[in-house]
């Protein structure tokens, strides 16, 4: 590792005390804190950096910011890698790895650069012409070589270590951009007094201050700023968010962001976050976000060591690196004069600069003698020779042609305000055609713009225009700002002329450095009639890359509109969506990731499950225990058949507290429950539950469940646990909305209830023991009874005489404080008894082998009659999809309905999802009879059983058909049957 | 088994309540250990509450059956009004919820209930919810990882309620006073969920669980 050969020894802001080791393509340098991965490699005289995306072609570093199209490395390594990273904002840090990426086998030797050979076929809609056909081998050829060819980096394959987080903020002033202009905005805004919140993607605030050689208020820029930092950091309501991007903008004032809290760090410090996403809430925004250099578009002008102008200056003002020893500077804009300036202070021999107007202001011509620069007037770069870098450029003036040794060219084009935010909820750029730009069009609400983002150049007048801001922002945030001066610096020279491309130039010209676009793709797409710039812009892929075309979209439209002969006005621009730069899923996730990807809804006696080994399943949000093994099995199948014939011998527990449980109370209680269930409600006596059907508007079932009445004005609703969230969304809207007058309370006790279903013959003498000696009898408590009582020593407690796996069974609900106390009660006091634990997989047996329908057959798709419950529904009352359920359709007699089925073969098993046919019949859509909705495998049957719809159905009763699977490759014979197979006459259920 | 079972004794009647953030908030530090914590939180057990929903039209009989029996004039926006040990938080028109402490709480829903008979249908809701009660110099910094309520001072103050959003759950948050000591309520059932958002969140700053006041 050498001392960085391109370094100055004094000037800069970079810590010289300080040395951080990198590696880049695994070879050593040295850098300073201070210092972007791409300063360090200025510095280090490393120019090859990359290889273009289509052509491979070698790059260099082309800026020195967010807009760096080129020089994207893979930063980091392992599980920490992240492609695409622009080497151009990562800030150095000791330990740093880097690797170029989309090249193989080497950076300077890339195989695939022989695509360059092929350009003539990877023009302007290559993509469209060249892999149209044979459409099937889209897939399997075309994309995976499109991909491999064109992979831009490898993302990391394993998961990130890092934390991120979100958070939300609210200010009265958000001011996007820590330059001049964000700086006097947020002190003006600061004043005030109002909560202010100044943002910039930089590690230090200051923007163009750092770069370039301005002085305000008497005092070098970089100083100034630091200054400005203080004072802001001083005001206890000012927030300074660096290394912050506002990447989006959102209705109702509200900004994305993102911090990078720990990319500067190799490892983050323990529980800090890698990044943190922020939700800014902003009474008023100014977007200070500055401007953004334009390339100039001439032959091969996208070799390393090209270089947009200010980038040069920036390299040699902030960073003391010489971005090349010899330089010719090409320039349309006085900018050209700064720049040989400024190079040559640093030490850059400056061999000429090309001015593109024909008239040079003195001030530029002054320039460039004072450095002894030739100045070529009314002149273009046309060519740069030299392949892996600049060694020398072709000059041509109205009179004649000539070459020049150098190995660094700058470019001064202008600058295109960086209004990509004001266009993110739908305002389209203007164009300006005294400033050659485009400026921000109709704004978000809230927000304004000041300095150069709004088109204002010159140090002076930003400083004047963004305090005034600032006092205008935070007093529409109702912070009146009082004799706010602005800081002051000194006029500048800021005239241009836009030039769009060289013309005959040789080599290609690039506009889009990104995704390999040239001038002469976009002139082909014109001629090939993609005229509207949004159609170029697809045609070609222009601006389509990570980079969303920062630093080509105005130069493709003034390229597109004198192809067309029309003006930029009317040519138009292409508008910005959010993100400004690409953002980390992982900071978009936050929190939210594994097992917190969303939140997770225990019962209340969810650890007594899992002290009793039990499976669990997702069911919605809730886990629900699914089965509990027990020692020896080694199928689910065989817990699950153990829990269905224990609940059938003897008796079992399963928690039940997942189903909804909603109280509705007042004078019209008993009127809205008719007006909600198919069935009728309102003749339920105090003391008893009934089974209810809900119906949607459509006519549709909606959810079952049950109604017990508590009170004369008291009912306890259950629902489905999957509908239970949608029920309560369905009972507020009939009563705020359609029957607001009906005196009504309903509110969800689902988690204020432990319930479980006591269920089997002998669940009556293990409830007996449990509830401190209530009468639990047939009398007391009979068959649908819901009665109040205690248990456990004094508990109150509400006992349902309900069944769903057709055994004497009951229901026991609890406060959910006691609801593990219940559990482990029931099992102690019925380990004489045989009691056991059952899951999900059991209840289902259990309500299969009896025919009650559940989700697959409550598939919002089934009306009462095809479920064989249209008997109760209503004719007496309205109620919600009564007229809808009229329908022709729902009333049709060939409607699917619900049928009972067992295999022929004992040895056979069925799924859920395989088709009725007939035997012999084809399997085709006309011969389709329906569906299997339900299986399960019946211990009492010693078969697979199960429900579907079926057409006409319930006619074919004995009949036997085919459940034929096409995707599991079955097609097994069965008999048809009611869907009761247990108990039909539910005398072991009243029992 | 549950720790709450094994300490249950026939002869001591009622087994003991499990709290909804029972194995969670349990005393210690967590994340960042140097330092004093910068955000404490205790769990607050033995609460009665109760959703307390007014009947049509009769929200000026409420507010003075609630003045009578408690002292303290019912909310109409979201704020929390409390007098000795009860507090009524505005969750929505016409929506309360009722809160006694754990000395006021034997018999505090049946009591409510039949004071505020014809006025307002009650639902007990004491082992429906969890409270947790936070307090510390970054607390806000925490909250604003999972609340989009803007809690700056400015803002939001002592009394105040918000029935919003945290990390995806449905909570209940208000505030006490301007230490800042805030409470917050989450259902039994995603008490884990958001204790552990919580962890996470805090860990940054230093989380301590106290023992309850």
């Amino acid at each position: 590792m050498s001392a960085p050969a391109f370094r100055n020894p004094q000037g800069g802001l970079v810590d010289r005390a300080t040395t951080l080791d990198f590696s880049f393509d695994g070879q050593r340098y040295a850098g300073h804190p201070g210092d972007t991965l791409a300063s360090a490699l200025v510095a280090n005289g490393v120019r090859l950096v990359a290889r273009s995306f289509k052509y491979h072609r070698p790059r260099g570093i082309l800026s020195a910011g967010p807009e760096e199209p080129n020089a994207l490395v893979e930063l980091r390594a392992g599980a920490r890698r992240e492609p695409n990273t622009r080497a151009t904002t990562a800030e150095l840090y000791d330990g740093l790895v880097a690797q170029s990426q989309n090249r193989w086998p080497s950076l300077a030797f890339d195989v695939l650069a022989v695509n360059q050979l092929a350009a003539p076929m990877l023009t302007a809609g290559f993509y469209y012409k060249t892999f149209m056909w044979p459409a099937s081998f889209w897939e399997k050829l075309y994309e995976p070589l499109i991909r491999r060819a064109a992979g831009l980096g490898r993302g990391a394959e394993v998961p990130d270590p890092d934390l991120y987080e979100k958070a939300t903020l609210h200010c009265d002033v958000l001011v996007i951009g820590g330059g001049p202009a964000g700086l006097a905005a947020a002190l003006a805004a600061g004043r005030s007094g109002a909560r202010v919140v100044l943002a910039d993607e930089d590690f230090r605030f200051g923007g163009r201050l750092l770069a370039e050689t301005h002085e305000i208020d008497g005092m070098p820029g970089a100083a100034w700023a630091d200054q400005a930092v203080a004072t802001l950091a001083a005001m206890p309501e000012v927030r300074l968010l660096s290394r912050t991007t506002v990447f989006g903008v959102y209705d109702h004032g509200a900004y994305g962001a993102v911090e990078r809290v720990s990319d500067h760090l190799a490892v983050p410090q323990p529980f800090e976050p890698r990044q943190r996403l922020w939700r800014i809430v902003a009474r008023r925004t100014v977007l200070a976000a500055g401007a953004i250099e334009r390339p100039l578009v001439f032959g091969d002008n996208d070799r390393p060591g090209v270089m947009l102008a200010g980038a040069a200056r920036t390299y040699a003002n902030r960073f003391a690196a010489r971005p090349g020893s010899t330089a010719v500077v090409f320039a349309t804009h006085d900018d050209g004069g700064r720049t040989v300036t400024d190079l040559a202070a640093a030490g850059v021999s400056v061999a000429a600069l090309v001015d593109a107007r024909t008239e040079v202001p003195a001030v530029v011509r002054q320039a460039a003698e004072a450095v002894e620069a030739r100045l070529y007037a009314e002149a273009v770069v046309t060519r740069v020779h030299g392949r892996g870098g600049v060694q020398a450029v072709d000059i041509r003036t109205a009179s004649f042609t000539t070459t020049l040794d150098c190995d660094l060219v700058c470019m001064a084009g202008g600058w295109s305000p960086t209004l990509h935010l004001t266009s993110h909820l739908g305002g389209r750029p203007a164009w300006d055609p005294d400033g050659q730009a485009f400026l921000p069009g109709a704004l978000p609400s809230g927000l304004q713009v000041a300095g150069a983002a709004a088109g204002t150049f010159g140090l002076r007048e930003i400083l004047v225009e963004a305090t005034y801001a600032g006092v205008e922002a935070a007093t529409a945030a109702g912070f009146p700002g009082t004799g706010v001066e602005a800081p002051r610096a000194e006029r500048e020279a800021i005239d241009g002329v836009a030039l769009w491309r060289v013309r005959d130039h040789k080599g290609k010209a690039f506009v889009d450095f990104q995704n390999d676009v040239t001038d002469s793709d976009i002139v082909q797409a014109e001629r090939e009639a993609y005229r509207s710039v949004e159609h170029m812009k697809r045609y070609t892929t222009l601006g389509m890359a990570t980079d969303q075309g920062k630093t080509s979209s105005v130069n493709a439209v003034g390229i597109l509109a004198e192809a067309t002969g029309k003006p930029i006005r009317e040519t138009g621009t292409t508008t910005f969506r959010p993100p400004y730069t690409p953002v980390a899923i992982g900071a978009l996730a936050g929190h939210h990731r594994g097992r917190s990807f969303r939140p997770t809804r225990l019962t209340a006696a969810h650890g007594w499950a899992a002290a009793q080994g039990a499976s669990f399943i997702e069911s919605g949000p809730w886990l629900r225990a699914q089965w509990f093994p027990r020692p020896g099995e080694t199928d689910w199948l065989q817990s699950c058949t153990r829990e269905v014939k224990a609940v059938r011998s003897a008796v079992g527990i399963c928690d039940v507290s997942t189903l909804g449980k909603i109280d509705i109370q007042g004078p019209a209680a008993a009127v809205l429950l008719d007006r909600l269930y198919a069935n009728t409600m309102s003749t339920l006596p105090i003391g008893r539950a009934r089974y209810g059907l809900m119906l949607r508007e459509d006519g549709f079932v909606f959810d079952d469940g049950t109604v017990s009445r508590h009170g004369p004005e008291r009912y306890l609703m259950t629902t489905t646990t999957a509908q239970a969230g949608k029920v309560m969304q369905h009972i507020e809207h009939a009563l705020q909305w359609l029957w607001p007058s009906l005196d009504v309370q309903a509110v969800s006790v689902t988690e204020q209830w432990a319930q479980f279903a006591v269920a089997g013959p002998r669940s009556r003498e293990l409830l007996a023991r449990i509830t401190d000696g209530h009468d639990v009898s047939d009398a007391a408590v009979p068959y649908m009874a819901a009665v109040e009582l205690t248990a456990l020593g004094g508990v109150p407690a509400r006992l349902y005489r309900i069944s769903f796996s057709g055994e004497l069974a009951y229901e026991i609900g609890v406060p959910s404080g006691f609801g593990e106390a219940l559990a482990a009660a029931l099992m102690a006091a019925g380990s004489d008894l045989g009691v056991m634990p059952y899951g999900l997989e059991a209840m289902s047996v259990m309500r299969i082998e009896k025919g009650h329908v559940a989700g697959g057959e409550l598939n919002g798709q089934t009306t009462a009659a095809d479920l064989g419950l249209g008997k109760m529904v209503s004719s007496k009352k309205d109620f919600i999809g009564r007229t809808m359920a009229q329908r022709p359709a729902l009333t049709d007699p060939d409607r699917p309905t619900l049928v009972g089925f067992r295999t022929v073969n004992a040895a056979d098993r069925v799924t859920s999802g395989a088709h009725f046919l007939d035997a012999g019949a084809a399997p085709t859509m006309a011969n389709d009879l329906g569906h299997i909705t339900s299986v399960a495998f019946s211990p009492a049957e010693g078969r697979w059983i199960g429900l579907g719809l079926m057409v006409r159905g319930p006619q074919r009763i004995g009949e036997r058909v085919r459940a034929w699977d096409g995707v599991r490759n079955r097609d097994v014979p069965i008999e048809l049957c009611s869907p009761c197979f247990y108990d039909p006459a539910g005398a072991r259920l009243r029992g | 088994m549950s720790e709450a079972l094994s300490q249950h004794s026939p002869l001591s009647g009622l087994p003991p309540v499990r709290s909804v953030f029972a194995g969670l908030c349990v005393p210690g530090r967590h994340g960042r250990a140097e330092g004093p914590a910068s955000v404490t939180v205790a769990e607050r057990t033995g609460l009665a509450i109760a959703s307390v929903l007014a009947r049509r039209g009769c929200e000026a009989q409420l507010a003075d059956a609630v003045s009578a029996r408690f002292g303290l004039a019912l909310p109409t926006a979201p704020t929390r009004a409390a007098a000795g040990d009860v507090a009524f938080l505005w969750t929505g028109p016409g929506q309360w919820l009722a809160i006694a402490e754990p000395a006021a709480a034997a018999g505090f829903v049946a009591g409510l209930a039949s004071t505020l008979d014809g006025a307002a249908s009650v639902a007990d809701q004491s082992h429906g919810r969890g409270v947790l009660r936070l307090a510390g110099p970054r607390l806000r910094d925490v909250l604003a990882k999972g609340i989009a309520v803007d809690l700056h001072p400015r803002a939001f103050g002592p009394g105040h309620v918000a029935a919003t959003f945290c990390a995806h759950l449905d909570v209940l948050l208000w505030q006490l006073d301007d230490v800042p000591t805030f409470e917050i309520a989450v259902a039994r059932g995603f008490a884990g969920s958001f204790w552990h958002w919580l962890e996470a969140s805090s860990a940054m700053v230093g989380l301590a669980v106290t023992p309850e006041a």
